[in-house]
């Protein structure tokens, strides 16, 4: 083994780098945006080298593992690692941080500390989901709400603050449910509190009290994840943010809600979550339904794609919920997948309202003609938001569908129910994404009513939009890409239920 | 020769780089990809004649020695589920793969010239190859997740193709319709594979027939289940095939360009229904009541197709519900288990409707420039006529390809489909007359088709007669939809009785407006006539023209040493069928004969009658005469007027299902999703401005309270003070 603290810098470069922009001369935003993809970029070949050196994929342990004493006092330590699951949403972050810097090329007002607040997220993301101890994982939880909050209150839409002061207030107070849980399992049953990962994964809890600790739990992961009926904060806050950061927060922040639940509740609580389950099922599949049906209703071209992505978290949580490698295997595979789509979505989004300056949808119209490339862009993710095969959501999907049917635990009726039920919001979907396209580029507009010209995407727009198509086709032509990264893992975790 | 079945795999690949190179030079280097231009589509053309001689190998082969050939690798490898992916080579897919590369060609042929002057010239080409790809991968896979895979992919690209000419809203309504009464489909389709894997373990065709054989065998399975199963997987075929609840999507498919119609829409993706159906006979066939509901299904779609193209104005959508009828047929011939007659319909049926479709995309690219390039007009019937004098090529493919349809001997339906009657009267006499009765009508619209269209006069010459009675309600609409209703209110016998009613001038009135319009802008000469279309769009009509001919004869027993074999038969030798058992040579004969005969007396008095009702205006002068002198007869003529009527009624709100649907499902789903919308906001997102708005308040209000005057703290003091003693008082005594 070698002892470079790979993870240390990984997680600390980003944002002292980002530290450094307040020192910049100051030369004009160019530099500053120069400067910041330049980290970016660096970081994530740093990660990506560290990960293909360094990382070995048949081994479920924890690995690249670092253990700093911090605070000496209630044996706070500073302890990080990655395995299996973590892996995957470490490298999504880098990709999606990357391109979302990227995209956010046009920001022009505040750009020092936007691009600040761009890296010290970064930072906070892969900590989060890089951290083996239960403190460190709440400190980085909380850590990053501050720059999202920042984000969203300065740049953004008319009702931004709204969305913000939501945004925070709800996370703020799932944040509270997370502490108790942090707190609770520390301190339970020893006289010095344990906060590593590894040795909470032995601990066994009375019946009552896990279900307490895991209620927590759930209640903070829920609220970022999200799932009904904690889930308003996130069309508002879509409609409103830059879409950089919509990129950012539809592409990373929803999938630690996800991480948390498999980290945390499956991982610690297993009894619990035996338990939990068949509710978390029932849950993520009305949330299917519910935010499909939702996302119909919506005039709102940004609230409409915020509401798929609450529809697609649905099979994250089923898959969760189905404790069967298959189905785990398929949330994960859901949230890398759906961390590119939605993220693309929101991007594509944005740059076409960038050009259009309309909200709603039933006031656009006939915009293929001058947006060609945009429109590719557009119906091809739409499609991979829908689902089509060839893409990585059909694969996620298609797994998680499986998993359902090959679980033991349930019934056979529950589970031709649950089944159908999910398949009907296969009909939904198609619906509200194709309508979505269809309002926005087909049609033909009147001569007399606008007669402004668009510019088509540029190269850096096109660059962004197949950069991030370019592992969804990926991943769903070869899924194994990143099944190979989790499956140990997933072994590991279940292993647990089965025999124990 | 193993070498053949070794590398079909490669059948699906070989026309893919074609899509991709396209896609990416489009989004990349637009200007330099549409410098080339036709330079792609040459290509296109020879990778799939490549393609072709591959699968004509392929069967070659199959007819000498019929075996079935599977290689599979693994896609995902976990411990506890594998998915693979393979290809599956048997008498099947090499007629499959067969019919659809040379439609495919000749179709890529056809709209090179068809779509020579379009914009998105090879936009549409990259979509052609695309469909290709997933078509020639749908026939070749070798598991039911594959199927799925290639079955949403050529959806996809059909709805790519249908919304083609995005700008015109009713394309963009088409095609979405299209994918989500597909998706439907495809739900079904989905959940069935879930069922038959969750029952067997397997998606693999072969382990999955046997291990569901031996289950039946030993009664294991839960029966109820397992036909809920099948049917679910049935749901994906009656989508795609458009068959009898499902169909909405296909009249309105020919939104899309015609070689589009010719090649997905009638000769290859409609029929993946058939194939799968076809594909999974055998785990059908052990299920009585599915093959009941395949059959069921079949019947009403033939006859329901066959009502509905009745009097459709519009040439396409006409030609589409008599194809939605044919494959009624087709899906008949399944249920009642005589897989021969239903894959021999299907190369026949594909073969004459591709000619047809193909036919009519000549007419319709020489009326465009006439009438105008919008479908309301350039597909119009009533705006054609007399087109043999300007294009007498096309219209003796286009009479070929309904002679064919209709069921006249020599041509190739002809053949085919009275296997399949016939097999229909064994099968049950009900379904038998319905059938037979349907191969009338078919030759009734099919012939009111073609007399519409080429004989009589120019309809758009009219206009010089009766311009001045122009009328309000035929007005001018660019991409008139919404207009059309208004017409078929007034004019709903207008199709039919268009000889002897005088509301002729009123259409051509509106006519005359449009085309002062076009004069005026001075977009188009003031007198031209369709003129015949170029020769690389006749090439490939001539040549289907042949097909159709000929491609009966594969089916024709070749008796010299009397063995009964056919091509078809031999390539289908371990075919299923349930209804032939054991018949001699002779009888079959005999029986074929009076069967031929009478089909095809029923076919001629389809015709005849078409003759009668939709006779040239100008040649039949004392017969019109004749009709009307009838009309004035009496009360039985007023109630066949009234019958007329109805069936006409029916036929052109096409049934009233499209509207039913858009009541029931469209307007309910819209509900739901207001309703949920409602509740989003007001309820769950209402609690949470609810819990904010509260705390403001009960902020303010602490604020308040907490004001700092001295006075009102101590009244509070006392208050409490006094309340505490008055409880003391209760408690004490």
């Amino acid at each position: 083994m070698n002892y470079f603290p790979w993870l240390t810098i990984i997680v600390v470069l980003p944002i002292s780098a980002g530290s450094l922009i307040f020192f910049l001369p100051h030369r004009g935003n160019k530099l500053i945006k120069w400067y910041t993809m330049c980290i970016c970029i660096f970081e994530l070949l740093l990660t990506t080298y560290a990960f293909c050196y360094h990382f070995r994929l048949d081994d479920p342990l924890i690995q690249l593992a670092e253990d700093y004493k911090w605070i000496n006092f209630f044996d706070f330590y500073w302890r990080l690692g990655i395995d299996g699951l973590s892996i995957g949403p470490i490298l999504l972050t880098g990709f999606i941080t990357t391109l979302a810097t990227l995209a956010a090329w046009p920001v022009t007002r505040d750009s020092r500390l936007f691009h600040f607040l761009m890296l010290a997220m970064y930072s906070g993301q892969i900590g989060s989901f890089s951290s083996r101890d239960l403190l460190l994982f709440f400190i980085m939880w909380e850590f990053e709400l501050i720059p999202v909050y920042l984000l969203l209150s300065m740049w953004g839409g008319k009702k931004r603050l709204y969305s913000a002061t939501k945004f925070i207030l709800y996370t703020a107070g799932g944040s509270i449910f997370l502490l108790i849980g942090v707190l609770g399992l520390g301190l339970y049953g020893s006289n010095e509190p344990t906060l590593n990962f590894e040795t909470l994964a032995n601990q066994s809890y009375p019946v009552a009290l896990e279900r307490i600790f895991y209620i927590g739990f759930l209640i903070a992961f829920a609220v970022k994840s999200p799932i009904i009926p904690l889930h308003t904060w996130l069309p508002d806050t879509h409609g409103e943010a830059h879409y950089s950061t919509c990129m950012l927060l539809a592409g990373i922040l929803l999938k630690m809600g996800a991480y948390g639940l498999v980290r945390i509740n499956m991982e610690l609580l297993p009894h619990a979550h035996s338990i939990f389950s068949p509710w978390l099922i029932i849950v993520g599949t009305i949330q299917i339904i519910y935010a499909a049906s939702t996302s119909l209703g919506q005039r709102n071209l940004k609230k409409r794609i915020a509401y798929s992505s609450v529809s697609h978290m649905g099979f994250i949580i089923i898959g969760i919920g189905s404790i069967t490698d298959t189905g785990l295997n398929g949330a994960i595979l859901q949230i890398i997948s759906h961390g590119f789509i939605g993220a693309a979505l929101f991007f594509l989004a944005g740059t076409s309202y960038d050009r259009m300056r309309l909200v709603y949808l039933d006031e656009m119209g006939g915009m293929a003609i001058s947006i060609p490339k945009i429109f590719t862009m557009f119906s091809i993710l739409s499609m991979a938001s829908l689902a089509l095969p060839g893409m990585s959501g059909f694969v996620a999907e298609l797994i998680v569908f499986f998993g359902i049917i090959t679980s033991q635990k349930y019934f056979l009726m529950p589970k031709i129910l649950i089944t159908f039920v999910m398949a009907i919001g296969m009909i939904l979907t198609p619906i509200y994404s194709l309508s979505m396209s269809r309002q926005m580029f087909y049609g033909y507009k009147p001569f007399n009513a606008l007669s402004s010209y668009f510019f088509d995407s540029g190269p850096r727009e096109l660059f962004v939009s197949i950069s991030i198509f370019l592992p969804i086709i990926g991943i769903g032509i070869y899924p194994d890409f990143v099944l190979s990264l989790s499956g140990e893992k997933v072994e590991t975790i279940l292993y647990n239920y089965f025999y124990r | 020769m193993e070498h053949a079945y070794q590398y079909s795999w490669i059948i699906p690949f070989v026309p893919l780089p074609i899509p991709i190179l396209i896609g990416m030079g489009l989004l990349l280097f637009p200007t330099a990809t549409k410098n080339l231009r036709r330079m792609w589509a040459f290509p296109n053309i020879l990778l799939l004649s490549v393609v072709m001689i591959f699968s004509v190998d392929l069967s070659i082969q199959q007819i000498n020695g019929s075996s079935i050939y599977q290689y599979v690798w693994s896609w995902t490898i976990n411990n506890d589920f594998s998915f693979e992916f393979g290809y599956f080579i048997d008498s099947l897919t090499s007629i499959m793969s067969i019919l659809i590369t040379t439609v495919g060609i000749f179709v890529l042929i056809y709209s090179d010239n068809y779509m020579s002057h379009d914009q998105a010239y090879l936009r549409f080409f990259a979509y052609m190859s695309l469909f290709n790809t997933s078509m020639l991968g749908l026939v070749t896979s070798s598991n039911l997740i594959q199927i799925y895979i290639f079955w949403e992919l050529v959806g996809m690209c059909s709805y790519l193709l249908i919304g083609f000419w995005f700008t015109r809203p009713a394309a963009a309504n088409a095609c979405q319709k299209a994918f989500v009464t597909n998706r439907i489909g495809d739900f079904g389709l989905l959940l069935g594979i879930l069922g038959f894997y969750w029952i067997t373990g397997s998606f693999e065709f072969q382990d999955l027939f046997e291990i569901f054989n031996n289950l039946i065998y030993n009664n294991e399975v839960h029966f109820l289940f397992v036909t809920l199963c099948a049917s679910l997987l049935f749901a994906g075929a009656v989508a795609k095939s458009a068959q009898f609840p499902l169909h909405v999507w296909l009249p309105d498919a020919m939104e899309g360009p015609t070689p589009i119609s010719a090649l997905i829409h009638a000769a290859t993706m409609v029929a993946a229904g058939i194939f799968l159906v076809a594909r999974l006979l055998p785990l059908f066939i052990v299920i009585p009541y599915i093959m009941n509901l395949i059959s069921l299904i079949g019947i009403i779609t033939v006859l329901l197709g066959a009502t509905l193209a009745l009097a459709q104005k519009d040439i396409k959508r006409g030609l589409a519900y008599s194809t939605m009828s044919q494959l009624g047929y087709m899906m008949l011939a399944l249920g009642m288990g005589s897989y021969r007659a239903a894959l021999f319909h299907l190369i026949t049926h594909a073969y004459s409707k591709a000619l047809l479709f193909l036919g009519s995309g000549s007419i319709i690219h020489s009326m465009e420039a006439v009438v105008g390039y919008s479908p309301e007009k350039s597909q119009n019937m009533v705006l054609m006529g007399g087109l043999r004098k300007h294009a007498p090529i096309t219209q003796i493919a286009f009479l070929v390809g309904t002679l064919s349809l209709c069921g006249i001997p020599p041509l190739a339906c002809f053949w085919s489909k009275d296997e399949i009657l016939s097999d229909s009267w064994l099968y049950s006499p009900i379904f038998a007359i319905i059938a037979w009765s349907t191969a009338g009508l078919t030759a009734f619209y099919m012939f009111r088709i073609y007399l519409l269209t080429f004989e009589g006069h120019l309809n758009i010459h009219f206009q010089k007669y009766s311009g001045k009675k122009s009328s309000s309600f035929y007005s001018i609409k660019l991409w008139g939809k919404e207009e059309q209703k208004i017409v078929n209110r007034n004019f709903r016998l207008f199709p039919l009785l268009t000889m002897n009613k005088n509301e002729k001038p009123y259409t051509i009135g509106g006519n005359v407006k449009k085309r002062a319009l076009i004069t005026n802008f001075g977009y188009k000469k003031a007198f031209s006539y369709p003129h015949e279309s170029d020769n690389t769009m006749l090439f490939p009509i001539l040549i289907l023209v042949l097909f159709t001919l000929f491609v009966g004869a594969i089916a024709i027993p070749l008796n010299q040493e009397g063995m009964h074999l056919d091509i078809l038969s031999k390539l289908l030798t371990p075919s299923i069928n349930l209804l032939h058992q054991n018949s001699n040579d002779f009888e079959d004969s005999y029986q074929f004969l009076t069967n031929a005969t009478f089909s095809v007396s029923i076919a001629c008095f389809g015709i005849f009658t078409a003759f009668l009702l939709y006779k040239p205006f100008y040649s039949s002068l004392q017969n019109l005469n004749l009709l009307n002198s009838f009309a004035k007869k009496g009360p039985k003529r007023i109630l066949l007027d009234k019958i007329i009527y109805l069936i006409y009624d029916w036929s052109y709100n096409r049934g009233y299902i499209d509207t039913f649907y858009s009541i029931s499902l469209t307007k309910g789903i819209r509900g739901l999703a207001e309703l949920t919308h409602f509740f989003d906001r007001r309820v769950i997102d209402g609690i949470t401005n609810g819990v904010g708005i509260t705390s403001f308040f009960v902020g303010e209000s602490i604020k308040y309270v907490g004001g700092s005057r001295i006075s009102f703290y101590l009244l509070l003091y006392l208050f409490y003070v006094f309340i505490l003693l008055l409880i003391y008082y209760f408690i004490l005594f």
